[in-house]
C-alpha cells in the first residue's frame, strides 16, 4: 500500500460522491479496501484538460497515489481502472449504479478498513454493465452488504422467539430485523410487511447465492414488489434514513434505454 | 489558535467572518483574512461593495424565458431579434452561458436549468427547470435542442434524461461534442475522453490545391 515516500500512498478506490472545492478543485469521497471511505481532495479537476479529471468522476474503479494529510488526503495521480462504460452511458444502469454506490458509501465508515465491501461493489458494477436484470443485481447486492457488514435480515427463524419458520406466508419488521412467526406478529406496534412464501424463498436464495447463480431468476410481480418493501425498510432502517438515489431509480426504472450502449444490452 | 473560533474577535468582526465562510469554497481561514483584508479597506470601497451586493439582490431577476439572470423580465440574449430563435442550447449554470457566448460561435437562445441531476444528492428532474423548458419547446419553433451539461456523470444523466423527454416531441436533439482537449498530452487521457474521441472522430479534410503527391 504505501510508496517510498512515508507521506504517500497508493490504492484502488470508486468514487462515490463528489462536491466541489475552491476555484476548479474537487472534494471526493472514495471506498477503498484498506481504508474504508476516505475524503481526498483532487486540484484543477473540474479544469478542462486537467489530468486527474477523467478520471476521478463518479463510479470510476481507479487506482490512486494520494497525499496523506491531517484533515483531507490530496490525490496526486489517477489512473482509471474501469470508468463501467456501458453504466454511464445507459439512464437505467446508471440509476442502480448510483443507488448500489449510496448504499456502500452510507454503510461504510471512515477510516476503516473495507476489503469485502469494496469488491462487492466492484464486482457488482462490473455485472451491471452487462446484466439484463439490473434490478435483480440491486436486490442481490443490497441483500449481500448487509450480510457482509453484519446487519442479515433473520429470514429463517422468528426474530422474536426464535423458533425455526413453519414454510408459510409471514411478514418482516425493519426495526426487529428479520421474519416473525403468527404468534410473535401481534406483539409490538411497528410496521410490518407482508412476505409471503414465495417472497421468503427468493429471499433465502438471493441471500445464500453469488449472482450469477440468481442473476436468470424468474420473479413475480408481487414477490419483486414485497422484496423491494423488505429491503428497502431493512437498509433505511440500518442506515438511519432514506436512500437519496432511490426516488430517481423508481422514477426512470421502467424507462426504455435511452443512451447508446456499444456492445450493452437492455437493461429490464 | 483554533481555526474554528475567533474567541478575541469583536461581534461585529465575527460577524463578517461568519458571513463570508458560508460562501463557497471559503474556509474559516480565508473567511478572517477577507474580514481583516476589509477592515483596511477604505470606507468608499467598502460602501461600493455593499451597495453592488444589495444591487444585485434588489435588481437581478431570473429572465422569463430563459431563466439566465437578467436586469430585466427578458434577458439581453432572448430579447435580441437577431438570435437563431430555432435552437436552445441547455446548460447547467448562468455561467455557462457566458463561457459560450465568449466563442462567439453560438447564435440560438439558451436555457438555464439551475443545476444537474444528482441522486446521491437527493437533486431530481423536479429541482431543475426542466418544466419551463418544455413549456418553452411547445410554444416556440425550436427544431435543434443542444444539450451542453457538463460532461461528468451528473451532467450525462440529465442530458440522457432530457433525450428522453424531447426526442419524443419531434425535436432534433444533439449534445456537445466530447474528447481531447486543446493542449492537452494524449498518454494522459481517462478512458472516457479516448473512447468518447475516437467515437466523435471525424475526417480530415486535405486541402487538394497544398497537399503533396
Amino acid at each position: 500500500m504505501t510508496s517510498g515516500r512515508p507521506n504517500l500512498f497508493t490504492t484502488e478506490a470508486v468514487v462515490l460522491r463528489h462536491s466541489d472545492l475552491g476555484e476548479a478543485d474537487r472534494l471526493l469521497w472514495l471506498l477503498t479496501p484498506q481504508r474504508g471511505v476516505i475524503r481526498a481532495t483532487a486540484r484543477g479537476a473540474r479544469k478542462p484538460g486537467s489530468k486527474l479529471g477523467g478520471h476521478i468522476d463518479l463510479l470510476c474503479y481507479v487506482k490512486l497515489s494520494i497525499r496523506e494529510g491531517r484533515e483531507l488526503h490530496g490525490i496526486s495521480q489517477a489512473d482509471t481502472i474501469d470508468a463501467f462504460r456501458n453504466v454511464r452511458t445507459d439512464l437505467g444502469r446508471l440509476s442502480r449504479g448510483l443507488n448500489i454506490g449510496e448504499l456502500a458509501q452510507r454503510i461504510s465508515v471512515e477510516d476503516a478498513p473495507a476489503p469485502e465491501v469494496f469488491r462487492l461493489l466492484v464486482n457488482s458494477l462490473g455485472w451491471l454493465a452487462t446484466t439484463e436484470n439490473a434490478d435483480t443485481l440491486v436486490r442481490w447486492f443490497a441483500l449481500r452488504l448487509m450480510t457482509i457488514t453484519g446487519f442479515k435480515p433473520e429470514l429463517g427463524a422468528c426474530v422474536d422467539c426464535g423458533n425455526e419458520l413453519e414454510p408459510d406466508d409471514h411478514v418482516f419488521s425493519a426495526e426487529r430485523g428479520g421474519l416473525l412467526c403468527p404468534s410473535c406478529r401481534s406483539q409490538g406496534s411497528d410496521a410490518l410487511h407482508p412476505a409471503s412464501l414465495g417472497t421468503i424463498k427468493v429471499l433465502r436464495h438471493l441471500a445464500r447465492s453469488d449472482f450469477p447463480a440468481v442473476e436468470s431468476l424468474n420473479i413475480g410481480a408481487e414477490e419483486r414488489r414485497q422484496i423491494e418493501r423488505i429491503l428497502r425498510s431493512h437498509t433505511n432502517s440500518v442506515i438511519g434514513r432514506g436512500v437519496l438515489s432511490s426516488a430517481f431509480l423508481d422514477e426512470v426504472r421502467d424507462w426504455p434505454e435511452v443512451g447508446p450502449v456499444p456492445g450493452g444490452i437492455r437493461a429490464d | 489558535m483554533n481555526s474554528n473560533s475567533t474567541p478575541s474577535a469583536a461581534p461585529p468582526v465575527a460577524r463578517l467572518i461568519e458571513a463570508f465562510s458560508r460562501l463557497p469554497g471559503v474556509g474559516p481561514k480565508s473567511a478572517q483574512r477577507l474580514t481583516y483584508f476589509m477592515i483596511r479597506m477604505p470606507r468608499e470601497e467598502a460602501e461600493a461593495l455593499a451597495e453592488a451586493l444589495i444591487s444585485v439582490k434588489d435588481r437581478i431577476v431570473l429572465c422569463s424565458k430563459c431563466l439566465n439572470i437578467t436586469e430585466d423580465p427578458v434577458c439581453a440574449v432572448c430579447s435580441n431579434e437577431r438570435r437563431d430563435r430555432t435552437r436552445i442550447c441547455v446548460v447547467e449554470e448562468p455561467l455557462d452561458v457566458l463561457a459560450l457566448e465568449r466563442t462567439r460561435a453560438y447564435e440560438g437562445l439558451y436555457h438555464v436549468l439551475h443545476g444537474s441531476i444528482s441522486p446521491v444528492n437527493g437533486i431530481g428532474a423536479e429541482q431543475l427547470k426542466i418544466r419551463e423548458l418544455l413549456d418553452r419547446l411547445r410554444d416556440e419553433t425550436v427544431t435543434e435542442l443542444i444539450l451542453a451539461t457538463n460532461p461528468n456523470l451528473e451532467g450525462e444523466a440529465t442530458s440522457m434524461y432530457l433525450q428522453r423527454l424531447i426526442s419524443p416531441l419531434g425535436i432534433k436533439v444533439t449534445r456537445l461534442a466530447r474528447g481531447l482537449s486543446s493542449g492537452a498530452d494524449l498518454e494522459y487521457a481517462d478512458e472516457m475522453t479516448l473512447a468518447n474521441a475516437l467515437e466523435g472522430r471525424a475526417e480530415v479534410a486535405v486541402d487538394k490545391e497544398t497537399s503533396t503527391e
